[in-house]
């Protein structure tokens, strides 16, 4: 495969652009190398939280903390955000630009959702359940690995939305189009360390 | 993998490599089938917690294998090095938390 030529660009969009030029395939080749960096940095924080959870000094236990439809609903948003930014690829790869901007749009509202109901949680455990982040060592781990997720989603959705920015300014380019995938790439693994956290910090925290 | 790539320069747009929403849409029911399972099995109680916690996290596990290797097309050929990278990143990962657990329980 071999890459095209600047002319071309606007004119007939290859099949993958994101892999279409050295660059872009570079782009996603570093970024699971990003991925597998950041698989050490939640490793850290899920080992901190499993060592610490169940000392829970004066405040309350993961088990009277958390509430199982809050959770299922926070898991379902982010699952299906997933799917439309999958779907956003899938639109990119048919060289529909559109529909791209459309489902990465969707995604980002997902996303905003998403952040919503968790700033809901947080805000609920602090003002009615005593619950801050130095009542003890359990709610220091969570709101630490939580929150570092929540942050993650933060940045995902301020970073798609400029892409959807670029997108209206640029169109959908080789240059444009490794950056949409990453994001995307970037998105998946933030789902990826949900599933994490939704089983070991609220599921195992309701079974004991 | 398809064997020819003549999208150069022509204004056709080939979609012989174009895959259709069905796999993922079907990766996404399975990661939904999953997900139900684990919270239905939190939600029920009453069952051997040790046997909840392994249930949890084996859908856990399969959960992430269906999302890096069908979302995150982890499964599909010249895949090798991210593989690597990844791999990697979750056995030090790994590592972090079986020591911490170490420290604390034993």
């Amino acid at each position: 495969m071999s890459a095209p030529h600047a002319e071309q660009v606007t004119s007939a969009l290859p099949h993958e652009p994101e892999k279409a030029t050295l660059e872009g395939r570079n782009k996603v080749l570093a970024f699971w190398l990003f991925l597998g960096g950041e698989s050490v940095l939640f490793g850290t924080l899920f080992a901190t939280f499993l060592a610490l959870r169940e000392q829970i000094a004066d405040g309350p236990s993961a088990d009277e903390l958390f509430k199982l439809p809050t959770v299922a609903a926070a898991t379902f948003i982010l699952l299906v955000s997933s799917l439309t930014s999958v779907f956003a690829i899938q639109a990119m790869h048919k060289g529909n630009r559109k529909s791209l901007s459309l489902w990465l749009i969707v995604t980002v509202i997902l996303g905003l959702g998403f952040l919503g109901l968790e700033i809901y949680e947080f805000a609920e455990y602090v003002n009615h359940e005593k619950f801050g982040m130095t009542t003890s060592a359990f709610s220091s781990a969570f709101y630490t690995l939580v929150g570092f997720h929540g942050a993650h989603v933060l940045f995902g959705v301020v970073w798609i939305s400029l892409l959807i920015g670029q997108l209206a300014k640029k169109g959908l380019t080789v240059v444009t189009a490794p950056k949409i995938y990453v994001s995307a790439m970037y998105w998946h693994f933030i789902d990826v360390v949900w599933v994490f956290i939704f089983t070991v910090v609220y599921l195992l925290g309701k079974v004991g | 993998m398809s064997e020819h790539n003549t999208n150069q320069g022509s204004a056709v747009r080939h979609r012989h490599r174009t895959e259709g929403p069905q796999k993922h849409v079907i990766a996404f029911i399975f990661s939904i089938v999953l997900t139900l399972i684990a919270f239905a099995a939190v939600a029920a109680g009453g069952v051997n917690a040790s046997f909840t916690i392994i249930l949890l996290v084996v859908m856990a596990v399969l959960q992430v294998l269906v999302q890096l290797g069908y979302w995150m097309h982890l499964k599909d050929k010249g895949h090798m090095i991210p593989i690597l990278f990844m791999a990697f990143g979750f056995f030090v990962a790994g590592t972090a938390v079986i020591t911490a657990l170490y420290w604390v329980w034993w």
